[in-house]
């Protein structure tokens, strides 16, 4: 889909390519002129310190991004525990929205909210709430309904179940739909470049055909995923003590 | 309703009787109802059972106490007070409430589980962590437990907890829904044993819930017999249940081996036991012949200079001049005067003994049970199990 895709987005986006690559000749990229070089270690060396600002701006982009559709989709997932019939139109709207394709959901959005992060952000966010609403649904629903029992019987109100029982054993498949919404996010945010959101798909489309770039570019979208990953899973760990002392 | 009296160190003995005045429970638009028009007085301190085949309503019975199923009709009292007037919430932190599937908070340590309810009445939490030290002392359980979670204690362990949990706030009514259902059978005598001790140290109102006529009988100070329809066919103690069934219903469910379950509620010391020429070392066996003319038993009993029972002496034995010091027959099951005429029977069917002697606490000699007494006493027109039977229950 890429570069099929790529020539009228660039040009309908004009500022895509502007400022990343001082120049794009043969004499700063030098790798590049002699043709067929897999990986160019002094040019990386040289530039590595260019990746810096799209690589912050990816990982805030992610970051926000998970974190919008996270509070949407928990407060879905709420609603729709309460009043179970909410729950088939909840999976079939989240599920719609997951299924458009990702470069037509950022120029849907173009003319309401322009170019930029907030496009970018809804279009990315809107795509993590079927993971993370189902995971949450699941995980809501897989609570022993003996404990639900005994919680009541023992007197805690309906809203102390849900905070003190139910969310918490939750737990575990909530964050399980974070790390999957997370990383996903992390690839799908390499195309915010078509509304110039910035992140890590500046530099791979604005020279796509170099391989030491998009290698770059690409080797830090899969440690910015494995970075957030790894929190996520450490955080999951140290919110669910009783799991790791029940497998013991 | 009072409020509950803590004290620190002990469970009060403070209970409230349970009133049922024309409870009724419909659901729906149903005509069929769940419970219907139940009366029942449960006095302060007692244990009622509610037994009855799968679906006669008596889990639905229970848990109108506690509002977690709501009355249609009628009303439950709790020491004179209707549960109508309360809120569901607070009124349930006041009653304890144990099921069969237990119910542990999975993500909270065992002293969280236990601390849950003075949690939810805002006591401060050393008040709470010293509870639920006392607690787990009270269910014999490690103290170091307490930092576990339930995932890493035994089912029998978790069900301890689980009445732990449901004392905590030294409730005034406990609600028990076949607490030891999930629990093997071993272990499941020993808990209903332990409950039993509990019980007579804490006398809590308790509603049981069992399909088991077995441990209805064990466990009730009074059993409710239900039948299909939520109605009750008769309530009675334990004793007048076997007795007299009400009905055709009710002697169907207690069984065939009614008369056989009451010796569950008989001691040994309640009936009258035989007496056994006794014996003593070095005696002349000629004494010995003579006390054994018209004797009870046919058998001479060779006791120490304590009285207690040593051994059975044989015709061989008394071939010789005196009393051996070795008899010939070992003494076989030894019976305490304590112990219940049930397992005391299953002793001697086991050892395959005619006679077994019965000693005092002392271990001095008491009399002697044979097969013969306690089929003779099930056979008796006046074989009346005595009141007390059901009231002072047999403890192990």
């Amino acid at each position: 889909m890429i570069s099929a895709a790529l020539a009228a987005p660039l040009a309908a986006v004009g500022e895509v390519g502007e400022g990343f690559f001082k120049e794009r000749t043969s004499e700063t990229l030098p790798c590049q002129a002699q043709e067929e070089r897999l990986f160019c270690f002094d040019w990386a060396k040289d530039n590595i310190g260019e990746y810096w600002t799209p690589a912050v701006q990816h990982v805030e982009l992610v970051a926000i991004s998970v974190i919008v559709g996270f509070a949407i989709a928990f407060v879905l997932a709420l609603l729709a525990h309460r009043r179970r019939w909410l729950q088939p139109p909840l999976l079939a709207a989240t599920g719609v929205l997951y299924t458009i394709p990702s470069i037509a959901f950022f120029f849907l959005l173009l003319p309401i909210t322009g170019f930029g992060r907030d496009s970018a952000v809804i279009a990315l966010s809107a795509y993590t709430l079927q993971i993370i609403y189902r995971n949450m649904i699941a995980g809501l629903a897989n609570v022993p309904s003996s404990v639900k029992d005994a919680a009541r019987g023992m007197g805690l109100t309906d809203r102390q179940i849900l905070w003190k029982i139910e969310v918490p054993l939750a737990t575990p498949e909530i964050v399980a739909g974070l790390r999957i919404a997370t990383v996903s996010t992390v690839a799908l945010a390499t195309l915010a470049v078509f509304i110039s959101a910035g992140g890590l798909g500046k530099p791979i489309y604005e020279f796509i055909n170099f391989k030491t770039n998009i290698i770059i570019a690409g080797g830090l979208a899969i440690l910015i995923a494995i970075a957030f990953d790894a929190i996520l899973f450490g955080l999951q760990r140290l919110a669910t003590p009783w799991r790791r002392a029940a497998a013991e | 309703m009072p409020d509950p009296q803590v004290t620190d160190g002990v469970l009060s003995a403070d209970a409230s009787a349970v009133r049922y005045e024309d409870a009724t429970k419909r659901y729906g638009d149903s005509a069929e109802v769940a419970v219907d028009h139940l009366n029942l007085e449960v006095p302060a301190g007692e244990v009622c059972v509610l037994v009855g085949p799968s679906g006669c309503g008596k889990t639905t019975a229970m848990r109108l106490v506690n509002r977690t199923v709501e009355l249609t009709e009628g009303d439950v009292l709790i020491g004179g007070e209707s549960v109508r007037d309360r809120d569901p919430a607070r009124l349930r932190r006041e009653i304890g409430y144990v099921i069969q599937q237990i119910g542990l908070f999975p993500h909270r340590t065992i002293t969280e589980n236990i601390g849950a309810v003075p949690q939810l009445l805002g006591w401060k939490k050393d008040r709470i962590k010293a509870r639920s030290a006392e607690l787990l002392e009270l269910i014999g359980l490690d103290p170091e437990l307490g930092e576990r979670y339930p995932a890493q204690l035994s089912g029998g362990q978790q069900q301890r907890v689980g009445v732990a949990r449901a004392l905590a706030a030294d409730p005034l009514v406990m609600l028990m829904d076949e607490p030891f259902g999930a629990i093997d059978p071993i272990n499941r005598e020993r808990l209903q044993n332990e409950f039993l001790r509990l019980q007579a140290e804490i006398r809590k109102t308790v509603l049981f819930v069992t399909h088991d006529i077995d441990e209805a009988i064990k466990m009730g100070d009074r059993i409710a017999v239900m039948r299909k329809g939520g109605q009750v066919a008769q309530y009675a103690t334990p004793a007048e249940l076997l007795m007299a069934p009400a009905d055709d219903f009710v002697e169907d469910f207690v069984g065939a081996d009614r008369a056989l379950k009451r010796l569950a509620l008989m001691r040994v010391s309640d009936i009258d036991l035989w007496e056994a020429p006794l014996a003593h070392v070095g005696q002349a066996t000629s004494e010995v012949r003579a006390k054994l003319r018209g004797a009870e038993v046919p058998y001479p009993l060779l006791v120490d200079s304590e009285r207690r029972p040593v051994g059975w002496l044989s015709e061989r034995d008394l071939a010789a001049e005196t009393v051996p010091a070795q008899p010939d027959s070992p003494l076989g099951p030894l019976l305490d005067r304590d112990d219940v005429m049930r397992d005391a029977l299953a002793d001697l069917l086991q050892g395959e003994a005619q006679y077994a002697a019965v000693a005092d606490h002392e271990g001095r000699i008491d009399g002697v049970l044979s097969v013969e007494i306690i089929s003779e006493f099930l056979a008796s027109p006046d074989a009346r199990v005595e009141e007390h039977g059901a009231v002072e229950r047999p403890h192990d």
